[in-house]
């Protein structure tokens, strides 16, 4: 096999790895990439990275926390890299309601250090849902694990907003809508 | 005594502040640290005893939790451009649903990835479809499975099922052997070796088993950062079971 050959062989391998969940969640470890594509497992990431750009995906690395540069523990995603419309996301089949009941708890705990009483976010939430619609909203989101929920009733970050969300730009977003709408009412 | 015993009771009531603050996520400078540290010296000289160091030492302990905390809420805030919670709040009440998503969707990038068959999910597969009642009529749409091809898959699906028990019955027996050979735990690394990366990966996979039946008890040391192994030859249950992950590097083996 042919140095050519066996690359192209092993940007299939990487895409196989990264585009089929093999564990209970969807992402392949640093070491794993590398059992698999050997140990320069990054030139071989960083060439397919390049090929699903053309498509409007990326690979998205998450290191450990506190092992930033850790590449063999991180996590390796395929997300998209461009921003859905209203439509796609319709279309997705996701509820417009359970979108913003995230937008809402995800942008409050971001603007809080990460943590905040399930108490304070419902507060929130009750001011656009009933209390029932709220809660279960809130359930969902841990069940697909955008959020944790902690003993006493805390809720946190959870895995897949690490990974799916801006937290910063989310932030900035909120801020930015109001002042669109304030714009739009003078 | 009298003076020991509040003295314990003020500890204990800081360590409690600290834990609360970590616990619910509570913005850790409304502590005034310096003073913690004061009033923690003042009690130290004060009560000069070994039950008193070791709680001293316990507060101590928290107290530098809270300082990392602080350090890391400083972080997170800098992360988030130091927005006020409070506005993003009153913000967040403020605007209407279209327009949150519109927000979270600037934000957004979903992670793109498809589910894969598995011996384990067909299983499931077959038992869910063989366990629907059958309609009524008889099926007009789609193709039929004959009862032959599901005996066959069935059998098929028996076979890999029996063949892998047998696999972790011959792994619970070497075990047991080299367990009564040494006479003591062994270490789980040494014990789940294999000649090669893929021979070490079954042995974990299929012992992982054994421990999660209660054949097998993993007594793990942090300190010396040992796991070592105690087999049963029969199934012991247990009273709190907790989970413990070990990561099999592709190097290893």
């Amino acid at each position: 096999m042919s140095g050519e050959e066996s690359f192209s062989r092993r940007l299939m391998i990487a895409a196989t790895m990264l585009l089929f969940k093999s564990h209970r969640r969807p992402g392949v470890r640093g070491w794993e990439l590398k059992h698999r594509l050997g140990k320069n497992y990054m030139r071989v990431i960083d060439a397919l990275n390049s090929k699903l750009k053309q498509l409007g995906l990326e690979i998205k690395t998450v290191f450990e926390e506190g092992e930033e540069n850790n590449l063999d523990r991180a996590r390796f995603y395929v997300v998209l890299s461009h921003p859905l419309t209203m439509s796609d996301l319709v279309a997705a089949g996701w509820r417009i309601d359970e979108v913003a009941a995230l937008s809402i708890t995800l942008s409050i705990l971001s603007s809080r250090g990460g943590k905040v009483p399930l108490r304070d976010v419902l507060e929130v939430l009750k001011t656009k849902f009933p209390k029932w619609k709220a809660e279960s909203y809130l359930e969902r989101a841990i069940k697909r694990g955008y959020i944790e929920r902690l003993e006493d009733d805390v809720l946190t970050i959870g895995w897949r907003t690490k990974v799916e969300v801006e937290q910063k730009a989310l932030l900035k977003a909120v801020l930015e809508a109001r002042e669109e709408k304030e714009i739009r009412s003078d | 005594m009298k003076k020991l015993v509040v003295a314990r009771e003020e500890l204990e009531r800081i360590i409690k502040l600290c834990e609360n603050i970590e616990r619910r996520g509570l913005d850790p400078f409304t502590v005034n640290v310096r003073e913690l540290l004061e009033r923690l010296r003042r009690m130290v000289e004060e009560n000069p005893d070994l039950d008193h160091y070791v709680i001293d030492a316990e507060t101590l302990y928290r107290i530098s939790a809270l300082i990392a905390l602080q350090h890391k809420w400083l972080r997170e805030k800098a992360k988030a451009l130091f927005i006020d919670a409070q506005m993003i709040s009153t913000r967040l009440v403020a605007m209407d649903k279209k327009a949150l998503v519109k927000a979270f969707l600037k934000a957004w990038h979903p992670i793109i990835s498809l589910e894969q068959m598995t011996p384990q999910r067909l299983r499931q597969g077959l038992e869910h479809f063989l366990s629907l009642p059958p309609r009524g009529g008889g099926r007009e749409f789609g193709w039929k499975i004959t009862d032959k091809e599901i005996e066959l898959i069935k059998a098929k699906l028996e076979l890999e099922e029996k063949a892998m028990m047998e696999k972790v019955k011959a792994l619970h027996h070497e075990l047991l052997r080299r367990f009564e050979e040494r006479g003591e735990p062994l270490d789980y690394w040494e014990f789940i070796k294999g000649e090669s990366f893929d021979e070490t990966f079954e042995r974990a996979y299929l012992l992982s088993f054994l421990i999660t039946e209660g054949y097998v008890d993993v007594k793990r040391n942090p300190l010396k950062n040992e796991l070592k192994l105690i087999p049963h030859r029969e199934q012991v249950k247990r009273k709190s079971p907790t989970s413990l992950v070990i990561s099999l590097r592709g190097e290893a083996g």
